[in-house]
């Protein structure tokens, strides 16, 4: 009888590990947020300020379609503007609709740059779009937006 | 930390001449951890440790300013173009958000 009682017991306590421990550990993961957590929406809206964003040709994004490694993904952003005092690019935004900070560089552009480009190389959590939003220095905003497949996500 | 870490500014192509418009890219050794990643060997999350801002200028005016968060990759990468007037000094400043300040620079030196 203790051999049987001793067993059970044994077995007990390794059924209770087995379903606790990966649940505990899931809740734990599941925990961290980003400090600057922020929905894309939130983000163009900060941007804009409420203003329409047209779609448009000007702009042209360059990302690859298939992203084997998300946690390096090369964006190429490039911009038609004759870069002049009174007609240049003033900012370019680089967005992600799914990460957790759908933010990831802004950059404010001058005259003094001579052409509206900018490359940079960014992580993707899975697969989502990527999005270039262009504020012109007339006060209108551009964008740009190109889908691309993650196979292995690189946030966590 | 107080050391300096390693950065590079590169111009592109190598050989330019004045009324060019050139590549300048930047390229540091950064983390650029995300807050949400755990150290593998303590298993702790490490802090989110990223650089928040940069500023390209030639001569002191600075020319293109960034303000960039940790969804950029690890060891950052970045590049924007700059219409070649005669010589200068181009610097960049970046600064992350604990606080670390850095800068680097390189001479601009058109021929012809």
């Amino acid at each position: 009888m203790k051999r049987r009682n001793f067993l059970k017991t044994i077995c007990a306590a390794s059924a209770v590990a087995a379903v606790t421990t990966p649940s505990m550990v899931l809740a734990k993961e599941a925990k961290p947020k980003g400090a600057n957590a922020l929905s894309y929406d939130a983000a163009v809206k900060a941007i804009t300020g409420g203003k329409a964003v047209t779609k448009s040709d000007k702009v042209s994004l360059t990302v690859p379609e298939i992203a084997e490694n998300g946690a390096v993904v090369p964006v190429k952003v490039n911009v038609e503007s004759p870069m002049t005092e009174t007609d240049y690019v003033k900012a370019i935004h680089i967005l992600t609709t799914k990460n957790g900070n759908a933010r990831s560089a802004d950059v404010m552009l001058t005259p003094m740059n001579g052409k509206g480009y900018f490359a940079t190389r960014i992580k993707l959590g899975g697969t989502q779009d990527i999005v270039a939003l262009v504020e012109m220095s007339d006060g209108s905003f551009l964008k740009a937006s190109k889908s691309v497949k993650v196979t292995i996500g690189g946030c966590g | 930390m107080a050391e300096a870490r390693k950065s590079m500014i590169k111009f592109k192509p190598k050989k330019y001449k004045v009324g060019d418009t050139i590549k300048v890219d930047f390229i540091v050794i950064h983390p650029m951890d995300t807050g949400i990643k755990k150290d593998k060997k303590t298993g702790k999350i490490k802090p989110a440790h990223y650089i928040d801002n940069i500023t390209f200028s030639l001569d002191g005016k600075p020319f293109t300013t960034m303000k960039v968060w940790e969804t950029v990759s690890t060891n950052p990468y970045f590049s924007v173009n700059l219409k070649v007037a005669g010589k200068g000094k181009i610097t960049v400043d970046y600064t992350d958000n604990m606080g670390e300040k850095n800068s680097k620079s390189k001479k601009l030196k058109p021929k012809g």
